[in-house]
């Protein structure tokens, strides 16, 4: 290595690893996740439109209550007036002002989440207080006790005596759950589903909160936010009925009952939407949400940190979805460093220099072996068809943009696969890197017919090798984090790439391909 | 340890010769003079060094249809990759047989399959970097009878590693029928390693391992005397001048009736030479650029390259 690589390569390592150890040892940055569970970070931005009127917008805001405490709660709105009111329903913020042009709300906190498991009691006779049965056992517009379609779906339900509320609960519950079907496009209306037996999430729940009503146990729908990792959070309704005391949470959709799964948020409950707006022209929204995988005090403390230069620098006052792209981005230089060691210190030869890392980088989050048969399988359909296709003496780039329609229809044909065995990892795969496989299907065909089958299939398995040497980096919480919350790490890396990059000695390759030269007597060839 | 073992045979590794020679010696900008086949022909015509001579070229793919008509007068000819590498993509026409072309391997080709097989070229599939291509057809050399029967189903050539202008090492590199009758070290052909002082084949070795014969007529390959190989020498020194390019293989072809012939040089010459050397390129290396002065003439230089070669022999 000459000196001024090896300089170069040492200058910065040292000034990431600098970085690093101030950040981690003197400002207390967290070097590695805590084991927390069920943390999530949500982010809401409503853009609304307005002509110039004034106008108001009133959004439901979760509250720390059962199984869910809510953190770091902020909002920013402009000019808007911003006031918030909290009823038995839940809290709403509303904002107000003269609305022209675009507008931007924003809402953001933390929530940590637990599972909430109702008892349910045997036999009941109590009563429900009578305020209780005012508010929330009448029928209204939404919960039409009255109509003669309910009347007679009960009717034919016998259900048991008023003595068991439980299973009058249960036995409605059963029929929603079994005899209405869920049909996305299908009507929010409890009547309409009933009649039609489909309804949509809105009208399966709202069938159930009426039909209980009409049985004399009351009963509202509760709105919150499913939370998970893989896609934005999506608004859910499900039901609370109240039994002996409690309003016991339920869902004919997602099929609990008696328990709140830790992935649902609160928001609040009765007929309030998450978003109503007032003389608005137009209104958008979207929620977004990550998992945290620190405490709530580190988090405070990599969110607005005491030094100014770090608050200054800290990735995590980034937007959500920058952040979560910038997870992803940040493990890339690890990848590459692998690939390079793979290379020029082991001597290894793989297809494409950093196809190995797309590949991983593709994988994660699946099974390693349910994504290198992935691979493995559209691998072979591609170059099975390539050969065929030979026969058709094609040129060069038609054939390819073959080839990749191919490779779409056969991960396609992976997903629908995956789907219909509810193989769930196989149909993440539709997400693959389409261009890169094609490219593999190609290299790899070339590789068989100039080199021959033994060096191509050679080469692909050291290509598997470093896929599986990337795969576990990529996929490790803990690498994660160290790489999202001390991105000066890079810089190590990159010194030393700058030493890799320098280094003239032997790669470990070297020592079999000259191994004939090094052998005493150059024995006799059998002839 | 081994690499200790490496490092006294003097042998040069893959990344330091990459570091240390083709990207310190060898400009980027002159690859695209030895990358590019034409280019490398023109130049070795203007210096008056001998090349096969160039029959036709097609550029795009319709001039594909009319390739096969520029050389209706010949029976035996070469497609080959403007921009190939390790003899890829390159078909030899050794006779017709009606409308059918005859390939080396005894195979016949009828013409669309040579336009199709051509367009190929054209499209890049066999060149370096994948990028669109030209196919070239030259004339097909033919073997000298002393390689007849030492180098089997194909054209052998002899490698020359000249830097900095002067020659350090030489193979012959002798197709066998497992190579498919390429001049290919890693597909089976034989490499022999070549004396500068002598011009005699030392030592060689096939699929990594010492070999002594050809397989295919069991001659022996070694103690062969390889004629004109002082021209051979000056001819690749005085080729390699031309391209500014510091650390290059020149290969060359021994035809029956022209003698020594530049086919290609090389801006990254394989390491595989000092297999078949049995001999480390790294302490002749060094000697020349100790010793190394400009102004010297070709005749100094491959002098002083035999010189080198005497002083830094094979091993035991």
């Amino acid at each position: 290595m000459s000196r001024a690589s090896a300089i170069t390569g040492l200058v910065l390592a040292l000034i990431g690893a600098a970085i690093f150890a101030t950040k981690a040892f003197v400002l207390g940055v967290p070097l590695a996740p805590s084991d927390v569970k069920d943390l999530w970070q949500v982010s809401l931005r409503v853009t609304v439109r307005g002509e110039g009127r004034r106008g108001s917008i009133s959004i439901l805001m979760p509250r720390t209550g059962d199984g869910q405490t809510i953190l770091d709660e902020a909002t920013s709105s402009g000019a808007l007036d911003h006031t918030s009111r909290t009823t038995d329903d839940g809290r709403v913020g509303v904002w107000t002002g003269r609305f022209e042009g675009l507008h931007e709300i924003r809402h953001r906190f933390r929530v940590k989440t637990v599972d909430v498991t109702i008892p349910l009691p045997g036999r009941t006779t109590a009563r429900p207080p009578e305020d209780v049965e005012r508010a929330w056992a009448r029928g209204t517009v939404m919960y039409p006790t009255t109509a003669p379609q309910i009347v007679a779906a009960l009717d034919e339900l016998s259900l048991p005596g008023n003595g068991d509320v439980v299973g009058r609960v249960r036995t409605i519950f059963a029929f929603v759950q079994h005899e209405v079907a869920l049909v996305r496009t299908a009507a929010d209306d409890a009547v309409l589903a009933l009649e039609q037996r489909e309804g949509s999430r809105e009208g399966k729940e709202r069938l159930l909160v009426t039909m209980l009503r009409a049985a004399g146990v009351p009963a509202r729908n509760a709105r919150g936010l499913v939370l998970n990792e893989k896609s934005a959070p999506a608004e859910r309704v499900w039901t609370q009925a109240w039994i002996d005391g409690a309003w016991v949470p339920m869902s004919t959709v997602d099929g609990f009952f008696g328990h709140r799964p830790a992935s649902l948020i609160l928001f609040g409950t009765g007929e309030q939407r998450v978003i109503d707006a007032t003389d608005l022209r137009a209104v958008a929204y979207r929620y977004e949400s990550l998992r945290e995988h620190l405490q709530p005090g580190e988090v405070a403390s990599v969110m607005t940190p005491d030094s100014g230069l770090l608050r200054l620098f800290s990735l995590y006052r980034l937007p959500l979805a920058t952040q979560a792209a910038l997870r992803h981005l940040l493990l890339l230089p690890i990848g590459a460093l692998v690939i390079a060691l793979f290379r020029n210190v082991i001597g290894l030869q793989t297809f494409g220099t950093f196809m190995p890392i797309l590949i991983s980088f593709a994988l994660r989050g699946m099974p390693l072996a349910a994504g290198l048969v992935l691979v493995g399988f559209v691998l072979g359909v591609g170059v099975l068809a390539r050969l065929a296709l030979e026969r058709l003496r094609l040129l060069l780039v038609p054939r390819l943009a073959l080839l990749l329609c191919l490779v779409v229809l056969s991960v396609t044909t992976v997903a629908v696969i995956g789907q219909s065995t509810e193989q769930n990892e196989l149909f993440k795969g539709v997400l693959f890197p389409m261009i890169i496989l094609t490219m593999l299907v190609e290299r790899f065909t070339i590789a068989i017919a100039e080199e021959g089958w033994k060096p191509a299939l050679t080469k692909a398995g050291y290509s598997v090798l470093a896929i599986m040497a990337v795969y576990p980096l990529f996929n490790s919480i803990v690498i994660e984090h160290l790489m999202f919350s001390f991105p000066e790490l890079t810089l190590v890396i990159m010194g030393c790439l700058v030493w890799i990059g320098g280094y003239m000695g032997y790669r470990l390759t070297d020592i079999t391909r000259f191994r004939a030269i090094l052998s005493p007597q150059p024995p006799e060839q059998p002839s | 340890m081994i690499f200790r073992q490496l490092h006294d045979a003097g042998v040069l590794g893959i990344n330091r010769r990459n570091g240390s020679y083709t990207l310190k010696w060898n400009k980027r900008r002159f690859y695209p003079l030895v990358d590019d086949k034409l280019q490398t022909k023109r130049l070795c015509r203007e210096a008056g060094l001998p090349v096969p001579k160039l029959l036709a070229v097609a550029h795009h793919h319709f001039q594909l249809a009319h390739l096969l008509d520029q050389v209706a007068d010949r029976d035996d000819f070469v497609l080959k990759p403007v921009h190939g590498a390790m003899g890829n993509g390159i078909v030899v026409v050794v006779g017709r047989d009606g409308d059918a072309l005859v390939r080396a391997s005894g195979k016949r080709m009828n013409a669309s399959e040579f336009r199709y097989h051509a367009a190929g070229i054209i499209s890049g599939l066999y060149a370096l970097g994948g990028q669109p291509d030209q196919a070239m057809v030259e004339e097909r050399l033919i073997v000298h009878p002393l390689f007849r029967d030492i180098a089997t189903n194909g054209v052998p050539d002899v490698r020359v590693v000249v830097f900095r202008g002067v020659p350090v090492m030489a193979m012959t590199r002798l197709p066998t029928a497992d190579s498919g009758g390429r001049a290919n070290l890693h597909q089976g052909a034989i490499g022999a390693g070549i004396d500068l002082v002598t011009g005699r084949t030392t030592y060689a070795v096939r699929h990594n391992r010492p070999c002594s014969r050809n397989p295919d007529s069991n001659r022996d390959v070694l103690g062969v005397e390889i004629p004109h190989f002082e021209t051979i020498l000056e001819i690749a020194v005085r080729a390699t001048d031309r391209t500014n390019l510091g650390y290059v293989g020149a290969d060359l072809v021994l035809d029956e009736q022209r003698g020594p012939v530049i086919l290609e040089l090389n801006a990254r010459p394989g390491l595989a030479i000092q297999i078949a050397n049995r001999a480390g390129l790294m302490p002749r290396l060094d000697a020349i650029e100790r010793t190394w002065q400009a102004g010297r003439s070709v005749e100094e230089r491959v002098a002083l390259g035999r010189d080198v070669a005497r002083s830094n022999p094979p091993l035991a």
